[in-house]
């Protein structure tokens, strides 16, 4: 499985700047904002990875700094670049990771460890012991998920979680999370300021409540960006609502289009508009002006022209990805650092393909979003997702 | 090095090592470093568009972190780094032969870190934005104001007016007994009435560059309300001048802003009403807000949880007021977030749905330039604008 990344690269968790940038004159912005799709090196030092062949499964996970690939198979090893440097965590037997802009959390068989990245000491910050699973029934179940609850981002790490919730997935934003459960239901909770709940309306939420719009549409992957969630229904469809500020939910965007007809591409459109759309329908503009949205409260179908199924979606802050089941990549939403992968800085509100892994003949399986930034893993159609 | 430029660094420190970067843990260290980069990339020989990217990323990162949680929950630490950010974009922007258009978007980038970032650096981000300001001064023609009084029909059910009473009589006669007054020439020494009297066209010789928001929409109940940023000359031009007659386009309001803060110039020109000294808290305490937009900008009926001076300081208003014991007539709405804002529509209300607010007894009147309407604390209140308008709130207790 190779991997691919574009997008924000300021710290070189993308791929390393260039050290002859400086004394040639290059332009320090295409370090930061590496808008074509970059191959993603494994670890130079390859007697500490020890890997130099090409791996079946692996895994990234970025925060705005950072970026963490894990390597499973065999005696994994955990790889992180970015600020504060590359180094290769000291990891076998781990075999999931969670990133935070504070904390490098792994998962082992036994136990769970939270790092404190802004401390280089030689314990983690915080850690607990897990059973192994007795229901070996189910698929083992993946971070921020542990046995009756989660890992959050910051103190208290765990959090328990009801069980009639069945929790089978759970992703983290800022404010907000979102569940899938075993029947496919969703719930979701947390500040709901910008329509993130799905709910309907703006207000928050102290526990996970069930987005009844979805009910009787047993979802399979759910995610979440800054402002936004995503999910994808077992027939296939991709769901989405939120803040669509920079266009992020793929609906026409008036603070978008403002910001391009106004500006020079350094300024960033500061207007917010606060029209909001509980109904699922599009707000009445002017008669002879588009419609556009700017909080989506309710979810809504997206669909990625021409029709096709979404194998898989992920969410950065203010953009997303997804996958098709053809192998083409997709992404729309905030672009200002060439998160986009379109070889510009331009922001969209509408799903576009992803050219370079066409033209390349290049199959992608495989998609996670950092919050200014986009990885990519291309392989063979067979391969599971990591 | 520019002239502009050498006025714009004498007020930054002389080197790196004398500028201040001090930030709690709540600032990862990763957003910390690119501070750093902006703070050497302003005393080295950096090139502009590298001074600029490295600013952009802590506007982005810190307005993100702005975004996050309520407003009042966001941690006055990332208020800061967004105002730092500005700081950076801004000595970016105009350290080399900026053009007009560079100088207007330096002013514009202050103003975005006084509205939405923390003071750092002894204000400094107010001291750039005034020194921005002269640059682009330039002579307005002259605005003619209609100056029309209109005469306020005496009803019975007008506000009744007294003309600059005692301390002891208007505490004892209106503000303990919580009742609504007209206070005639109390604000007629302000120099908005005397050395500068306040038109449109010294509004826009004081703040016509400056960076305000907007509510666009005929009231904050409707759904296509919204709020924008504007400057003070596009708010007037887009929205109180050359204003189509029909109504048709959107009304625009500069609503509950502190406009007093943003541009303290303005803010000689008014005086604290001395009535404000019966209340508990400090001076510091009293929010003093600017409304300022054409004829026909509404109010709907709502309450607010502090006693209010409402001094008209140009045109004129129609308003209304009921008491809070008459609440269960005016049908407030359930949400939490409108809560102190009522269903009706004053001027056209629905007698179906709301059946009992004819019966609701309340006063009203026509404010002029120069009255002083109290407002006591949880008095429900109307406002529509009958003309140009500028009117000037302080909230206290």
């Amino acid at each position: 499985m190779r991997w691919f990344g574009f997008g924000f690269n300021a710290f070189g968790q993308i791929c390393v700047h260039n050290e002859l940038s400086k004394d040639e004159g290059r332009d320090t912005v295409s370090d930061v904002k590496i808008m074509n799709p970059t191959e993603l090196h494994r670890n130079v030092d390859k007697s500490v990875c020890g890997r130099n062949k090409c791996l079946k499964t692996s895994q990234i996970r970025a925060s705005w700094s950072r970026r963490v690939w894990l390597h499973v198979d065999g005696d994994s090893c955990v790889c992180l670049a970015g600020f504060g440097g590359t180094s290769v965590v000291d990891s076998s037997g781990c075999t999931d990771t969670v990133l935070s802009e504070t904390h490098l959390t792994l998962a082992f068989s036994d136990r769970i460890e939270s790092w404190d990245l802004q401390k280089k000491e030689k314990t983690p910050a915080w850690s607990m012991e897990i059973q192994p699973p007795t229901d070996t029934s189910g698929p083992p179940l993946s971070l921020p998920l542990v046995p009756g609850g989660y890992i959050a981002t910051k103190p208290p790490f765990y959090r328990s979680l009801s069980p009639h919730l069945k929790a089978k997935s759970l992703a983290l934003g800022a404010e907000h999370a979102i569940l899938l459960s075993a029947t496919g239901a969703v719930y979701t909770w947390g500040l709901g300021s910008h329509g993130q709940l799905g709910h309907g309306g703006l207000t928050s939420e102290e526990e996970p409540r069930a987005v009844e719009a979805l009910w009787g549409m047993p979802m399979k992957h759910v995610v979440t960006g800054g402002w936004h969630c995503a999910c994808i229904s077992d027939g296939a469809d991709l769901y989405i609502w939120g803040w669509n500020e920079s266009g992020q939910l793929g609906l026409p965007s008036q603070s978008l289009r403002k910001g391009h007809k106004e500006e020079s591409s350094q300024q960033a459109a500061d207007c917010q508009s606060a029209s909001i759309n509980p109904g699922g329908k599009p707000l009445e503009g002017e008669k002879d002006k588009e419609v556009f949205i700017s909080i989506q409260a309710f979810p809504a179908l997206l669909d990625i022209s021409p029709s096709c199924e979404i194998r898989t979606v992920s969410c950065g802050s203010r953009h997303t990805a997804a996958v098709t089941a053809t192998g083409d990549l997709y992404t729309w939403g905030w672009g200002e650092y060439g998160q986009l992968g379109h070889k510009n800085l331009i922001s969209t509100d509408e799903p576009q393909c992803v050219d370079f892994f066409k033209e390349q003949k290049l199959y992608v399986v495989d998609v996670v979003c950092g919050p200014w930034n986009t990885f990519t893993a291309v392989g063979e159609e067979e391969v599971k997702l990591s | 090095m520019t002239a502009l430029w050498s006025k714009l660094s004498a007020v930054l420190p002389p080197n790196e090592e004398e500028f201040p970067l001090q930030f709690s843990d709540k600032v990862e260290s990763s957003v910390v470093s690119v501070l750093q980069q902006s703070r050497r990339q302003l005393y080295s020989d950096a090139t502009s568009t590298d001074r600029t990217l490295t600013a952009q990323i802590i506007l982005d990162l810190s307005w993100e972190k702005l975004n996050t949680g309520t407003w009042r929950d966001v941690d006055k630490e990332w208020r800061c780094v967004y105002s730092y950010g500005c700081l950076f974009k801004v000595a970016a922007l105009c350290r080399e032969h900026p053009s007009a258009d560079e100088i207007l978007q330096g002013i514009r980038t202050c103003d975005m870190g006084l509205l939405m970032g923390a003071a750092i650096m002894d204000n400094v981000l107010q001291v750039l934005v005034q020194i921005l300001q002269e640059e682009v001064r330039k002579s307005t023609k002259e605005e003619k104001i209609n100056k029309k009084r209109k005469i306020n029909k005496l009803t019975k059910y007008a506000v009744p007016r007294i003309k600059c009473p005692s301390l002891e009589s208007f505490k004892s006669d209106y503000l303990l007994p919580l009742r609504p007054v007209i206070l005639e020439a109390t604000a007629d020494h302000w120099p908005a009435f005397n050395e500068h009297p306040w038109s449109v066209e010294y509004l826009r010789s004081v703040a016509g560059c400056r960076t305000v928001p907007v509510e666009v929409g005929s009231r904050y109940t409707d759904e296509e309300w919204s709020q924008t940023l504007l400057t003070v000359n596009e708010f007037i031009d887009q929205y109180v001048l050359n204003r189509v007659s029909d109504g048709a386009k959107a009304v625009g309001y500069l609503a509950q802003h502190q406009l007093f803060d943003q541009i303290p110039e303005l803010k000689e020109d008014i005086r604290i009403p001395d009535y404000c000294c019966l209340g508990d808290g400090d001076e510091d305490d009293i929010t003093v807000n600017a409304w300022f937009g054409p004829g026909g900008t509404v109010s709907p009926l709502h309450q607010d949880p502090q006693q209010n001076f409402l001094v008209q300081v140009v045109g004129s208003k129609y308003i209304r007021l009921y008491s809070p014991e008459d609440t269960d007539k005016l049908y407030p709405h359930q949400s939490s977030l409108l809560h102190n804002t009522s269903q009706v529509e004053v001027e056209n209300p629905d007698t179906e749905r709301f059946p009992e607010f004819a019966r609701a007894p309340y006063l009203e009147c026509v404010l002029q330039p120069g009255d002083v309407l109290f407002i006591p604390v949880q008095h429900w209140h109307y406002i529509r604008s009958l003309e140009l308008s500028f009117s000037v709130s302080f909230w206290w207790s």
